[in-house]
Formats: C-alpha cells, structure tokens, sequence
C-alpha cells in the first residue's frame, strides 16, 4: 500500500453539490480494494492557465488516498474516461 | 588607467534551504510563481539563487503546475 495524491480538474459547467457525490462514486474503486481515502479537498472554481479543451475555468480537487498501485492505474483510467474530467495527476507526495 | 572595479554579487542564500521546506510542493503557485520570468521561463540558479537540490524540485514542481493549468506555459503578458 502506498500513499498517493491525486489532483483532478473537473468540467466547470458541473454543479458544485454533484462534485462530492460523483468523486465518492469514483473512489469506491480504492475502498472496495482495500485502500483508503484519507482527505478530499475541492479548492472549487478556478482560472486556468491556458484552455483545456476550450475551457478557460476548471473544478480543482486534490484527494490523499492510500491504495496499491494497481488500484490507482485503474482508478486513473476510469476518470479519463469520464468526459467531466478535464485532467488528472498522480503524485507520490514521499518521493516529490 | 583606472581598473574596472571587480564586482562582487552579494552571495544569495537558497529560500528553501534558509526555510527548510522539505518538499517543493507544485500547488504552492504562490512560491512558484517568484521563479518564473514574466514570460513563463523558469528562472536559471544564478538569478534565483537556489541551491542545485532546490532549484531541481523547484523545476519539477514548475513543471507539474504547468501540467495542471495551475502556471502558463508561455504568457504573452508584454
């Protein structure tokens, strides 16, 4: 089991109260593995640097979880594959 | 014939070494954006002044915001 941090942009057109529903939904993957899920942060609405597929805003989340490597790999594919998510970003905060 | 006076730079001290930050964390935008040129560039170590440990993970973490939107990669702010 490893610690893990995992940033996620979500579609600003989303609705702030379906944020935390639709991301729990998402970590069941990591809970029902084993894993856990230690804090959820929605830093909410914000700027981004340049247009992510023509979007100029984005829902910023950051999500510590401990969970195996596999479990992430697959975690990571199924929020690529939903088209709300703009972009993700997997960090192991003990080796950064 | 007067000598061209010998400039000594004040030595600058590594901000991070100075704080002891253990990591250079890449959603500190705020840290970050003192190392980036107004255009974007990452700043080389002899202006920032860092460490060759810190002015690593300052590139890396530069390189991670970037990734994520948080920093430009170019600005064509001028």
């Amino acid at each position: 089991m490893r610690r893990y941090e995992m940033m996620v942009i979500l579609d600003p057109a989303l609705e702030e109260r379906t944020i935390q529903p639709s991301l729990d939904q998402f970590l069941t993957v990591v809970t029902t593995a084993g894993g856990s899920v230690d804090k959820v942060d929605i830093w909410g609405r914000r700027r981004l640097a340049y247009e992510i597929d023509k979007k100029s805003e984005g829902i910023y989340t950051v999500i510590d979880l401990v969970a195996e490597p596999d479990t992430v790999k697959e975690l990571d594919r199924q929020l690529n594959l939903n088209e709300a998510v703009l972009r993700t970003k997997i960090l192991r905060p003990d080796q950064h | 014939m007067a000598k061209p006076p010998i400039r000594k730079p004040k030595k600058k001290v590594c901000l991070f070494c100075q704080e002891k930050v253990a990591r250079v964390d890449y959603k500190d935008t705020g840290t970050l954006r003192k190392f980036i040129s107004d255009r974007g560039k990452i700043r080389a170590r002899r202006v920032s002044g860092n460490c060759t440990r810190h002015q690593r993970d300052v590139a890396t973490a530069i390189k991670n915001a970037r990734e994520m939107a948080l920093l430009p990669y170019t600005s064509t702010a001028r």
